[in-house]
């Protein structure tokens, strides 16, 4: 008999770190679920369940009962929770917003989540995206969703590391995953990042 | 590349959108009644105009929503951006002062090269 063998996109990868001038790692199965509809139809059903209200800023995001919600697009919403508990959160949200036109999608297997934090993150990020990452202009809490180098992928200023650095979380998909994690460590080698051999075997030259 | 404001998540770099064509293309309302011509109009047929252009884009990378955009083409301006659901905006096209409206410098028209100061004597 074959057993079930769940593995994240990132498996063969381990965290790598250059002290507090940055550190990379990935974090496996954290539960992302899609939700789309009218903030003014389903905001308050949804609510109940998640703990805080549908952030309907652009490019905002709300800590709720032990998950945040960001905003993806003036009708969608990801709602990010902990591994394992996103199909309870899923149906939950269901029950709630039954007869409400809405749409949840558990997505939790088709992104993965990098977690990118330090000192110099925000010079290792900018070597990847046209985003201005400075943080009167992406403060604590923003969402954007950009292109990183060749493919596209969600970026969130989660918080601070133990060092105080900004902390950010990268959803991207399950199928560049492995490019972006070393097109990340590519980008803080000068800052005593490992080198990480792309699993494909592509090379790159980065603008410095 | 230029930036481009996207009505839900404000300016951010080309690189982050695609281009989905000219905008205000209606669907036939009466289809079964048109003629061969009509469709391929209707399918195949675009505006290509020198100057103020309505065009569709994509935040395709950002937020994934279609909106709106004025552009003049020959100079790449961008007039004005609205959402899929408002009505297209009056804008007044503001092309530059020469023949047809082009970018002085830049567009590839020789009848209106730049003469340095240096090069008048001469």
């Amino acid at each position: 008999m074959l057993e079930p063998d769940r593995r994240s996109p990132l498996h063969h990868r381990t965290e790598i770190s250059a002290e507090e001038a940055a550190h990379l790692r990935e974090l496996p199965f954290q539960g992302k679920i899609v939700l789309r509809g009218d903030a003014g139809s389903i905001g308050d059903a949804a609510a109940d369940v998640l703990g805080a209200q549908l952030p309907v800023e652009p490019c905002g995001s709300a800590l709720g009962a032990n998950l945040a919600i960001l905003w993806i697009g003036p009708d969608e919403w990801w709602i990010i929770t902990e591994a394992g508990v996103e199909r309870d959160t899923q149906a939950r949200l269901s029950v709630a917003l039954q007869g409400r036109h809405h749409q949840t999608v558990d997505v939790t297997d088709y992104y993965t989540t990098i977690e990118v934090a330090g000192l110099r993150v925000i010079e290792m990020l900018s070597k990847l995206t046209t985003l201005d990452l400075h943080r009167r202009a992406f403060p604590l809490g923003r969402v954007a969703g950009s292109m990183f180098a060749q493919t596209q992928a969600t970026l969130w200023h989660a918080g601070s590391d133990e060092y105080d650095s900004p902390s950010f979380r990268l959803f991207v998909r399950w199928t560049t995953a492995d490019y972006l994690w070393c097109l990340l460590a590519e980008a803080g080698r000068e800052f005593g990042l490992p080198v990480q051999e792309p699993l494909a075997g592509e090379t790159w030259r980065l603008a410095r | 590349m230029f930036l481009i404001p996207c009505p839900y998540c404000g300016e951010r770099d080309q690189s982050e959108f695609a281009y989905a064509y000219q905008a205000h293309v209606h669907r036939p309302k009466d289809p079964d009644r048109l003629t061969d011509k009509e469709w391929a109009d209707f399918v195949f047929i675009r505006d290509n105009p020198k100057g103020v252009f309505a065009e569709r884009w994509i935040h395709a990378a950002g937020c994934r929503r279609y909106f709106n955009l004025m552009r003049n083409t020959a100079t790449d301006e961008i007039l004005a951006v609205y959402r899929i659901d408002e009505p297209q905006p009056k804008v007044e096209p503001a092309l530059p002062a020469t023949p047809s409206g082009e970018a002085p410098i830049g567009s590839g028209n020789d009848a209106v090269k730049v003469v340095k100061p240096a090069e008048r004597g001469s």
